[in-house]
């Protein structure tokens, strides 16, 4: 399976698009202070809206994928997933497991790297983007619904570990 | 001759960027990301959501992240390669025409079809607005807290002292909004 990154303009409002979904650039500055603002409304479970944000938005975009290209053998779905990871610049990713558990690694990270380079080590993991984006990948690999999956990060660049993992465990 | 705004628009819009093998896109002396524009609206919409009561420090959290954002890869952007290569060479009223190049670059890589309409150099400036991402929030009020973060970073790198000292010098508001039923986003960009 060959993943395809389709980018477009239109000429008209020059906004971008990456397989038909529009995006646009941020730098690492952007998602890091967003990770910050979601770590301050902790009581109100910021991490966990920030995380369920990217989960309902990567989604749709997984499985549009897979519908205009008739992407149906898992292995083939999971690589597109890793494959939007790092045309997104999010880093690199590896996902393993099955329906009811299983693990992502990420050996390069744009949230961990850039967290590091504008602040430092942090005392605990932060990259709840990643965990919404795990949610999305098993979810949209094994047909359930938003939140089927907890994903928690128990081992975090940021927190000076060589690579971030991710346990999924089916809710 | 002066910064020539439809030949850099046309000429930065073919500029993509793309992830080198670790997954990563450096450029513009920052790490780049190529998020979803959906992605992005929903955050903000409920992060507002949870909290109403605390709505002023979760805007200014998010204009935070777009200032610093624009002020250090604005910075990258206005030293960069292909701003030397597409702009530099049209400028010749100084800080304002490299401005004017900024906001082309906004309009061609699709922040916001933007431009200057009224500038007071080191002073005050006007931008309007007529398509950005951020107007397809039409859940309540004016909610462009990305341009207002980028619109201050600009002026500060433009009029503020030299990067990276010059942070924080200028803010800027927002007075219309195509999210809030206006024709146009109007920001207003003044010396704090």
């Amino acid at each position: 399976m060959a993943f395809k990154r389709d980018f477009s303009l239109d000429e008209n409002t020059y906004r971008h698009y990456l397989n038909g979904h529009p995006v646009v650039m941020h730098s690492h500055h952007y998602l890091a202070l967003i990770t910050k603002l979601a770590e301050d409304l902790a009581a109100v479970d910021g991490p966990q809206i920030l995380a369920d944000a990217v989960e309902d938005s990567m989604r749709p975009i997984f499985e549009d994928f897979f519908d205009k290209n008739d992407i149906s053998a898992l292995k083939d779905k999971s690589a597109v997933c890793t494959e939007y990871f790092s045309t997104f610049g999010l880093g690199k990713i590896a996902i393993n497991g099955n329906e009811h558990s299983g693990e992502a690694q990420l050996s390069r990270s744009h949230l961990d790297e850039g967290w590091l380079m504008k602040w430092g080590e942090h005392d605990k993991p932060i990259n709840h983007f990643t965990r919404g984006y795990v949610a999305a990948v098993f979810a949209a690999l094994f047909g359930h619904p938003p939140r089927s999956y907890t994903v928690t990060e128990t081992a975090a660049m940021v927190t000076g570990e060589d690579q971030s993992v991710f346990v999924v465990k089916k809710a | 001759m002066t910064v020539m705004r439809n030949d850099v628009v046309k000429a930065l819009a073919k500029v993509t960027v793309q992830s080198d093998e670790h997954g990563l896109i450096p450029e513009y002396e920052v790490l780049v990301n190529l998020l979803p524009v959906s992605l992005l609206n929903t955050v903000t919409e409920r992060l507002l959501a949870a909290a109403p009561e605390r709505q002023e420090e979760i805007e200014a959290g998010l204009i935070r992240a777009a200032y610093e954002c624009g002020y250090h890869t604005g910075c990258g952007i206005i030293t960069s390669e292909i701003f030397n290569e597409v702009v530099m060479p049209m400028v010749t009223e100084g800080e304002k025409d490299i401005l004017r190049g900024a906001y082309a670059a906004f309009t061609a890589w699709g922040w916001a079809k933007s431009g200057i309409v009224q500038l007071k150099e080191g002073q005050r400036m006007i931008i309007r607005a007529f398509d950005y991402y951020e107007a397809d929030n039409q859940e309540g009020g004016l909610r462009a807290y990305m341009l207002r973060g980028l619109n201050q970073a600009f002026f500060d790198l433009a009029y503020a002292d030299p990067y990276p000292d010059g942070m924080n010098t200028f803010v800027c508001k927002q007075t219309k909004g195509i999210e809030a039923g206006d024709a146009y986003g109007e920001f207003v960009v003044t010396k704090k």
